[in-house]
C-alpha cells in the first residue's frame, strides 16, 4: 500500500538522521529536532509531487488520479507526523497561551471545513464516475468491428451526454427544476437539450449533498484567510508546525477541489497564497503556481475540474463527436486508424478511472477519519489543559 | 411480452422487413408523428407489435446467414429501436413519479412508537396536519398508484408499490430487450436519472435539511435537538419504506437479469439521499462534547442501532458496503461521544467553580442539575450499560491530591461500571458542595447547607427505582448517615453555646443550694441567652430547609433540647429574677414564646415578615 511504503522510506530517513545528530542536553532540543525533521519531510514529500523521478513522471502526471492518490497519501503522512509533534510536546500548557490559544482553535475550524470538502470531493468523484459510464458506452460502441452507422450513432449519443454533463455549470445545476416533467416531445428532435436534461439528472446528485449556497471556493478562502506565517527567527514553539500543517491541509483541499467537480469554485486560483521565503514551502508553491495557471486557463469554460483524465476525456470526446458527425460507412482508412487509437486511449482512461476512483474515495474517507480523530484528540488536550489552569473550589 | 420462440426461415425475411418498417416508422429523428406519440401510452396492440418487431430484428441479428450489408442494416435498425425504447422507458418512468405521502406512512408506522422515553416523537412541528390520520392513509393509497398500495411487513421493513404493476411489466419488457441488445448501460443510465429525481423529491419532503458539518457545529444545541428528532423519524421512513421500496422496484424491473444490474440501479437512485442522511448523523457524532448533549446523542444512537438490521438488508450489496461501514462508524462514534460526555460531565461537576454561597443554605442549583441529570441517565440505563465499560477514574487515597476525592471500589463489588460512575458522580458532587460550604461565614449554615443538599440527593435516589437499584442501599445508607450527621453538626454548632447559658454550674455560690445563687451571674446568663437566641432566631428564620419533613424534624429536634432546658432553667431560677428589679428585661421569653419562635426557623423569611404574617 502506498501509505506504508512512503512512511517506511521516511521513517527510515528519520532514524538515519537521528543517528547523525550529536545529542544535546535538554528536551527542548529534541523537540527542535523533531520540528526540523517535520519541515524537511514536508519539503521532501512535496518536492516528490512537483518533480517526481523520471520513471514515475510519465505514469503519474500532475492532477491525474494516481497523482491525487499520492497527494492524499502525503497529507496522511504529514498529518501523522504533525500529531506526533503536537501531542508529544511536553508543555501542554503552551496550548492555552498566546499564540496557540488562537491558532489551535483556528486549526480546528479549518479541520471542520476540510471535512466538508472531503465529502464534497467524494461526491465529485461520483460525478466523474458518471462521466466514465457515458464514455464506456461510447467506447463499447466504437470498438465494434466493423464500425457501422448504428454503433456510431449510439456512440455519438453517449458522447453528447458526456460533454453536456461535463460542461454543466454549477449555476445551471442549481436553477434547474424538474425539467423532465415539463419536457414536450416537440423538442425531441433537439438531441442536445434532451441529453442535457438527462445529464442534469446525474449532476443533480452533486447538489444533493451540499446546501444550495455552499461554495467550495469560499470554504478554501475561509480556510486560508487567517493563515499567517509566524514571524521572526525566535523559536516559535508549536506555532510553526501548526502553520505548516495548516498550509498542507489547505493546499491539499485546494488541489482536490480544483481537480474534482465541486459546487461553486469561481475565483479558486486566487484563494490561496503562501509566502515565498519559506524554504519548506518551495515545492508546494511551485505546485500551486502550476495548478493555478491551469485553473485560470480552464475557468471560463465552466470546467468540470482539472482532473487529468477528465481533461483528456473531454478532448477525446470532442474529437470523436466530430468524427461521429461526419461518419459515413465504411469510413476513410486513415481516419479509422486514428479513431481506433483515440478509442483505445479513451478506453485506457476509463480503465484508469475504474481502477483508481474507488480507491481514491477510500483514501479521502481515510483523510476524513484521520481529521476527525486528530481533532477529537486535540480538543481533549485543550480541555485537559484548560482544567489544569482552572482553580478549583 | 415474451419474444417468440422460432419462426421458420422462409417467413423470416418477410417478418424482418415488416419489423424494420415498424421500427423505422417509430424513429423519432425521422418523423413528426413518431415524435408526438408514445407507443406505450397508446394501443396495447401497437406495443405488442413494436416489441415483436424488436425481437425479430434481434433474432435476425443472431442468425448466421446474413450478409455484411444486412448486418449493417440490422445494426442501424437496432440502434434506432434502442433509442426509441430508451425514450419509452424514460417516459413510462416519468409518468409514475407522484411523490409518496411519506409523512402519513410515518404516522402509521407501528415501529415508530417504540421509544417512549424519547416520547416527543409526534410534535406540533410535524407535517401531519389537522386531518385525521386515517384520511391521510386513504389519500396515500390512492395517490401512490392506481389504488394498489400493498404493505408487506418483513420485520420492520415495509415496501410499498411505487409504480403500478402494469407499468412495471412494461419496463421489464423494455429492459430485457435493451439488455439483450447490449444496451445495458443506457438502460441503467435512464433508470437512474429518473428515479433519482423522484427519490430526491420524496426525501426532501421528509424535511431533512442539507447542512454541512460546519453548519452543524455552529448551530445551537436546541436547534440541533429538533433536527435530530426529525432525523430519527425521517430515517426510519427513509430506510424502511423509501429505500426498501426502491430496491424492490429495481429487483422487479430487472428481474432475472442478475443482481449486479438491480444493485447498480438501486445505488444510482438512492446514493444521494443516503449520503445526506448518514452525513447528518455523522456530523452530530463528531460535534464537540458537552453534558447537555448526552440524551439526544443516546436517542440518536438507539435509533440508528434499531435501524442496523434494516440497513443490513437494504444495503446488502457489495456496492453499498460504504453505507454499512459508515453506519457502524457512526454508531461507534456516538458511543464514544456518550462516554466522552459522561467524562466531561464528571469533570464539570468536580470543577464547578461558583463561589457565591446560596442564600439561606438551601439546595444548590448544581445539586438539582446533577441529580436530574443522573436520574435521566438511569432512564437510559439500558443503552448506557452497554456503552459505559470502564470504571470512573477516581483519585487515589494515597495520592495526596486534595483536589479530587477518592472512592474505594472494594466495597462496591459486583456493580456495573455505569453504577460506579453514578456513585462517583454523587461522591464528587458532595466533594464540590463541601468546598462550597466552606464559604459560609457561619459554620452552622455550612452544616445546614450540607444537610439540605445531601438530603435532596437521598430523596432523588429514593424517588427513582432504577437509580436506587444502581446506587444500592448500602451507599444510600451512607448518604443518609451523612445528612443526619450534618444535622447533628449544625445543632452542635448553633445550640451548644445557647444551651450553655442554661447550665447549672457557675450560678451557685459557696456550695449552698437554695440561697447561694449569684443574681448578677444569673442576670448575665439570661441576658446572654436572650441575645443569643434573638440573634439565632433572627438569622436562622431566614435560612431555608426546603423539605417539609426535614424541616419539621429539625425543629422538633431543636425544641426537644431547648424547651425542656429552658423550662427547667426558668423553673429553678425565675424567683430569683422576679424578686429583683425589672424582671422583664431578663425573662424576655416565656416557654410559649420560644416554642412559637422555633416555628420561624428555616422558613426562609425574615422574622418581621413572620410577624406580619401571623397578625393577618
Amino acid at each position: 500500500m502506498p501509505a506504508t511504503d512512503q512512511q517506511a522510506s521516511f521513517l527510515g530517513r528519520i532514524s538515519i538522521r537521528r543517528n547523525q545528530v550529536i545529542s544535546v542536553d535538554g528536551n527542548n532540543d529534541q523537540e527542535l529536532e523533531d520540528l526540523e525533521l517535520f519541515q524537511k519531510h514536508v519539503a521532501d514529500r512535496f518536492a516528490d509531487l512537483l518533480s517526481p523521478p523520471e520513471e514515475v513522471a510519465s505514469t503519474e502526471p500532475l492532477l491525474s488520479i494516481s497523482w491525487l492518490r499520492k497527494l492524499v497519501d502525503v497529507f496522511l503522512c504529514c498529518e501523522a507526523e504533525f500529531k506526533a509533534v503536537l501531542i508529544m510536546c511536553r508543555e501542554h500548557s503552551q496550548i492555552c497561551k498566546p499564540p496557540l490559544d488562537r491558532l489551535i482553535p483556528e486549526l480546528m475550524d479549518r479541520a471542520v471545513k476540510a471535512l466538508d470538502i472531503c465529502n464534497a470531493v467524494s461526491s465529485g468523484v461520483d460525478s466523474v464516475r458518471q462521466c466514465q459510464k457515458f464514455a464506456e458506452i461510447a467506447v463499447s460502441a466504437l470498438e465494434q468491428k466493423p464500425m457501422d452507422d448504428g454503433q456510431v450513432k449510439r456512440a455519438r449519443k453517449a458522447l453528447n451526454s458526456l460533454l453536456t454533463a461535463m460542461t454543466i455549470d454549477d449555476k445551471e445545476n442549481r436553477d434547474f427544476k424538474g425539467a423532465e416533467r415539463t419536457r414536450s416531445f416537440g423538442r425531441r428532435g433537439n438531441t442536445n437539450s434532451a441529453n442535457k436534461e438527462r445529464a442534469v439528472g446525474n449532476f443533480r446528485s452533486l447538489s444533493m449533498i451540499v446546501a444550495k449556497n455552499w461554495s467550495a471556493s469560499k470554504q478554501i478562502q475561509a480556510m486560508s484567510s487567517n493563515l499567517v506565517a509566524p514571524r521572526g527567527g525566535e523559536p516559535t514553539g508549536l506555532a510553526l508546525p501548526v502553520y505548516i500543517m495548516s498550509s498542507v491541509m489547505v493546499f491539499v483541499m485546494w488541489a482536490l477541489v480544483a481537480a474534482m467537480p465541486c459546487q461553486e469554485r469561481s475565483g479558486l486560483a486566487t484563494h490561496f497564497q503562501i509566502p515565498r521565503q519559506l524554504t519548506w514551502a518551495h515545492s508546494m508553491i511551485g505546485l500551486q503556481e502550476k495548478i493555478g495557471e491551469e485553473w485560470k486557463k480552464k475557468e471560463k469554460k465552466g470546467s468540470v475540474g482539472l482532473l487529468e483524465e477528465m481533461q483528456k476525456m473531454e478532448k477525446l470526446a470532442l474529437s470523436l463527436i466530430e468524427f461521429a458527425d461526419g461518419f459515413q460507412f465504411p469510413g476513410d482508412t486513415e481516419k479509422m486508424e486514428e479513431v481506433a487509437s483515440q478509442v483505445a486511449e479513451l478506453a485506457e482512461i476509463c480503465g484508469k478511472m475504474e481502477e483508481g476512483l474507488v480507491p481514491l474515495q477510500t483514501q479521502i474517507r481515510e483523510v476524513f477519519h484521520r481529521i476527525v480523530r486528530s481533532r477529537a484528540e486535540i480538543l481533549e488536550v485543550l480541555e485537559h489543559a484548560a482544567k489544569i489552569s482552572q482553580p478549583t473550589t | 411480452m415474451e419474444p417468440p420462440e422460432n419462426s421458420d426461415a422462409s417467413g423470416g425475411a418477410v417478418a424482418f422487413e415488416d419489423a424494420q418498417k415498424i421500427i423505422l416508422r417509430w424513429d423519432s429523428t425521422a418523423s413528426e408523428e413518431a415524435r408526438e406519440r408514445m407507443i406505450f401510452e397508446g394501443d396495447r396492440e401497437e406495443v405488442d407489435l413494436y416489441l415483436k418487431a424488436v425481437d425479430d430484428i434481434q433474432k435476425s441479428m443472431s442468425s448466421t446467414s446474413i450478409s455484411d450489408d444486412q448486418d449493417k442494416v440490422n445494426s442501424a435498425t437496432i440502434q434506432i429501436a434502442m433509442a426509441r425504447l430508451e425514450d419509452e422507458f424514460r417516459n413510462i418512468l416519468l409518468n409514475h413519479t407522484t411523490p409518496v405521502e411519506l409523512n402519513s406512512l410515518a404516522a402509521a408506522d407501528p415501529s415508530s412508537s417504540v421509544h417512549s422515553s424519547a416520547a416527543d416523537e409526534y410534535e406540533e412541528d410535524d407535517h401531519v396536519g389537522d386531518e385525521d390520520i386515517q384520511d391521510q392513509i386513504q389519500r396515500a393509497d390512492s395517490s401512490a398508484s392506481n389504488g394498489n398500495t400493498s404493505y408487506r411487513s418483513t420485520s420492520s421493513i415495509r415496501e410499498i408499490d411505487l409504480i403500478p404493476q402494469e407499468a412495471v411489466a412494461d419496463l421489464q419488457s423494455i429492459a430485457k430487450r435493451m439488455i439483450s441488445a447490449g444496451y445495458l448501460r443506457e438502460c441503467i443510465q435512464v433508470y437512474g436519472s429518473v428515479r433519482k429525481s423522484v427519490v430526491d423529491a420524496n426525501f426532501k419532503r421528509l424535511g431533512i435539511e442539507k447542512l454541512s458539518i460546519g453548519d452543524i457545529q455552529r448551530l445551537e444545541w436546541d436547534a440541533l435537538e429538533t433536527k435530530i428528532r426529525r432525523w430519527i423519524r425521517a430515517a426510519k421512513v427513509c430506510i424502511r419504506i423509501l429505500f426498501a421500496s426502491e430496491k424492490r422496484l429495481c429487483e422487479q424491473i430487472f428481474d432475472g437479469i442478475g443482481t449486479a444490474v438491480d444493485d447498480a440501479c438501486f445505488m444510482e437512485t438512492v446514493k444521494g439521499p443516503a449520503i445526506q442522511l448518514f452525513n447528518f448523523a455523522e456530523a452530530i457524532s463528531i460535534s464537540r462534547r458537552s453534558p447537555e448533549k448526552m440524551f439526544k446523542i443516546l436517542d440518536l444512537h438507539d435509533a440508528l442501532m434499531d435501524l442496523v438490521p434494516d440497513i443490513e438488508v437494504v444495503f446488502e450489496s457489495k456496492s453499498a458496503d460504504s453505507f454499512r461501514v459508515q453506519a457502524a462508524e457512526i454508531l461507534s462514534r456516538l458511543a464514544e461521544a456518550a462516554r466522552g460526555i459522561l467524562s466531561e460531565f464528571e469533570n464539570a461537576v468536580l470543577r464547578e467553580p461558583s463561589l457565591v454561597p446560596v442564600p439561606g443554605g438551601t439546595i444548590h442549583p448544581l445539586t438539582r442539575y446533577v441529580m436530574n441529570y443522573i436520574s435521566l441517565i438511569s432512564d437510559y440505563k439500558q443503552t448506557l450499560i452497554e456503552l459505559i465499560l470502564s470504571k470512573p477514574s477516581t483519585g487515589s487515597r494515597y495520592s495526596g491530591d486534595s483536589t479530587t476525592p477518592d472512592m474505594e471500589f472494594a466495597e462496591l463489588e459486583g456493580k456495573t461500571p455505569l453504577a460506579l460512575h453514578l456513585i462517583w458522580i454523587i461522591v464528587i458532587l458532595q466533594f464540590n458542595l463541601d468546598g462550597k460550604s466552606k464559604h459560609y461565614k457561619d459554620v452552622s449554615l455550612a452544616h445546614l447547607f450540607m444537610m439540605n443538599n445531601v438530603h435532596y440527593i437521598v430523596q432523588k435516589v429514593k424517588g427513582s427505582p432504577e437509580l436506587r437499584e444502581m446506587i444500592g442501599d448500602d451507599y444510600l445508607r451512607k448518604l443518609t448517615g451523612k445528612f443526619r450527621q450534618a444535622a447533628t453538626s449544625y445543632q452542635r454548632a448553633t445550640w451548644v453555646r445557647v444551651l450553655y447559658c442554661l447550665r447549672d454550674e457557675g450560678l451557685h455560690v459557696s456550695g449552698s443550694f437554695s440561697s447561694g445563687v449569684s443574681r448578677s451571674a444569673l442576670r448575665e446568663r439570661f441576658k446572654t441567652f436572650n441575645a443569643m437566641f434573638e440573634e439565632v432566631h433572627r438569622t436562622q428564620a431566614t435560612w431555608l430547609v426546603p423539605d417539609n419533613q426535614l424541616r419539621e424534624e429539625l425543629r422538633i429536634s431543636i425544641s426537644e433540647k431547648l424547651i425542656p432546658a429552658y423550662r427547667s432553667f426558668l423553673g429553678r431560677f425565675r424567683s430569683h429574677i422576679e424578686s429583683g428589679k425589672h424582671p422583664e428585661n431578663y425573662m424576655k421569653y416565656s416557654v410559649e414564646d420560644l416554642e412559637s419562635d422555633v416555628l420561624d426557623f428555616f422558613e426562609g423569611y425574615a422574622v418581621s415578615q413572620h410577624m406580619r404574617r401571623r397578625s393577618q
